[in-house]
């Protein structure tokens, strides 16, 4: 299912981040976690943890997904972290600054483990150092 | 022992007012006032998790070594460098800044800093149309309507609203949030906006559409009917906004990255700058950014007067450049540009998307940071960071571009270096010697 990304802060995750705690599980717990709203979860078949890849297929991050009514249909939220930063758009539209909010990002069950933070460095970005 | 009006070093709010109970012989800290963000890092001082030691990586092992081996290594991987990137992070003094700006100078190298993907956009909307500003002391002693645009206050700056915006009892808003409308335009229904009189709930990538709009409606004319589709907001609400605004006494309105990130960047900005202007035939009215990092800008002040360019500074050709998309980090990075980097109090690794971080993670990296993270993981030299405003004073710019001077109410804990600022100067002399070698 093709929905719009955003990302921002969540009390919690700037609690967390700030605190120096990035390698927490709470932290993965915050953060590598996928907001929609009820009438997607179900379209997508009420999975465990779904994969959230980028437009280009590039990049691909497994999450856990949380139903709230504060999102509407087509759009999710993943809040500021490592895991929503795998699929956020990098073109900058010459300002500097990649897409953070409104990055278009493929969801779909997937079975992948949820990687920590560190799991995330090490296996994706330096290829399983 | 108790200290008082101590600054929080940790988002663009700089609350003066925190209180500190430091027990070193239990290595306990009590911290009074500040939100959960700025409690969190006051912990830092005592912490387990803290990086104590310099490390290197060799041959794929990490090893912890002395600080004159690790400003040597990386002393090294600058001066051999062709075009070393500085991320001069926010988490830091202007001071310790300075110091940045000035190596990558002497070095050739590009210098930008947490603006880059934060405001960027919003300083580059500034430089297309001008800005009416406020101190934060004008919001709170004068505006009747506060309007946050694309963000959460509540959890990106938590005492923003109860210091400076919302809350807070000033001289003509004597009632505090009795005297306040609040209206928040958000695609969530985040906290802010579930505590706000209005909440726009707009389509994401929508935000210039709806500031044209309200403009439309502002200078008396009627926007085009497929604006409510487009926004997802009805016209009727629009004229609602606009009115309420009109008929304030002061408007003060603060923009957060849900402008300046989505699709439009600075031309969504300076489409609400030049609303704010209009409004100002009406109403007063000022517009500020919510800066999320607590000295960011510091950094565009800083670069500005030395160089200026608020961000993206490029010293390759010998001279100052700024060229946003092609000088600033995630640019740079993604077009593989940039050979080394050294990257300071911010942990960029985590913060940018994975094709300029995948790069970041290949090329010699530097870090000086105070505790393990993505860019600490993937750094060749791991320089171990002091915290600025408890362990060393120094300055930082508030959100609204006020220098406020700190004071520390303990020490650095190495003997080798005071500050951050004091550890760039070292790697300055380090630097220098190698090259003039
Ligand atoms: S609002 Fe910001 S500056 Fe104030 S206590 Fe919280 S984190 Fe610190």
């Amino acid at each position: 299912m093709q929905v719009l990304l955003n990302t921002g802060s969540t009390i919690d995750e700037g609690r967390l981040a700030k605190g120096g705690n990035k390698y927490s599980e709470d932290y993965k717990k915050e953060c590598a976690v996928c907001w929609m709203c009820a009438a997607d979860y179900a379209t997508l078949g009420s999975p465990e943890k779904v994969a959230v890849t980028s437009r280009d297929g590039k990049h691909t991050v497994a999450v856990y997904p949380k139903v709230t009514e504060v999102m509407r249909s087509g759009q999710v939220f993943i809040p500021r972290s490592i895991w929503a930063n795998v699929v956020v758009e990098p073109d900058t539209f010459s300002t500097g600054s990649p897409r953070y909010k409104g990055s278009p990002v493929i969801i779909e069950p997937t079975d992948e483990e949820v990687l920590s933070a560190e799991e995330v460095v090490l296996k994706l970005y330096m290829g399983g150092e | 022992m108790v200290y008082k009006n101590i600054i929080c070093p940790v988002c663009g709010a700089a609350c003066d007012d925190v209180q500190v109970d430091l027990d070193t012989i239990n290595r306990t800290i009590d911290v009074q006032n500040a939100c959960k963000m700025g409690n969190a890092k006051f912990q830092e001082v005592v912490s387990s998790h803290r990086i104590v030691r310099p490390t290197i990586r060799e041959n794929g092992k990490v090893k912890d070594v002395s600080w004159d081996e690790a400003l040597e290594m990386a002393a090294d991987i600058l001066v051999k460098s062709r075009r070393p990137l500085f991320f001069l992070g926010s988490e830091t003094s202007c001071e310790a800044q300075e110091v940045g700006l000035h190596i990558a100078e002497y070095l050739g190298g590009v210098a930008d800093s947490n603006a880059t993907i934060c405001h960027g956009p919003t300083v580059m909307g500034i430089q297309e149309s001008g800005m009416v500003g406020a101190t934060a002391g004008q919001t709170k002693n004068r505006a009747d309507m506060i309007v946050y645009w694309g963000v959460n206050a509540l959890e990106s700056m938590p005492r923003h609203m109860s210091r400076y915006g919302v809350f807070p009892r000033g001289y003509w808003t004597k009632r505090g949030r009795f005297d306040r409308t609040l209206i928040t335009v958000d695609p969530r229904r985040t906290p802010t906006a579930t505590a706000s009189d209005l909440h726009l709930q707009i389509n994401p990538n929508t935000d210039y559409e709806l500031l044209s709009a309200l403009f439309t409606i502002l200078n008396g004319k009627e926007p085009h009917t497929s604006i409510e589709d487009i926004t997802g907001i009805p016209i009727s609400v629009m004229k609602q906004m606009v009115e309420m605004m009109k008929e304030s006494n002061y408007v003060g309105i603060f923009v957060g990255l849900g402008v300046s990130s989505s699709y439009g960047k600075h031309r969504n900005i300076e489409m609400a700058l030049n609303f704010v202007k209009e409004m100002n035939n009406y109403t007063k009215c000022n517009i500020g950014a919510l800066r999320g990092h607590c000295n960011v800008a510091g950094f565009n002040q800083l670069a500005s007067y030395l160089y200026g360019y608020p961000f993206g500074v490029d010293f390759m050709k010998g001279y100052p450049r700024y060229n946003p998309g092609e000088t600033t980090t995630v640019d740079l990075l993604r077009e593989k540009d940039v050979d080394a980097a050294f990257v300071m109090s911010a942990d960029l690794v985590n913060h940018i998307p994975a094709d300029s971080a995948k790069y970041l993670t290949e090329i010699p990296m530097i870090c000086l940071d105070i505790a393990p993270c993505p860019s600490t993981t993937a750094a060749d030299v791991v320089l171990p960071g002091v915290i600025d405003a408890m362990e060393c004073d120094g300055t930082f710019y508030r959100l609204d571009n006020v220098p406020v001077h700190f004071e520390p109410f303990t020490d650095s804990p190495f003997p080798e270096t005071k500050s951050n600022e004091e550890t760039l100067k070292m790697l300055f002399e380090k630097v220098k010697a190698k090259k003039e070698a």
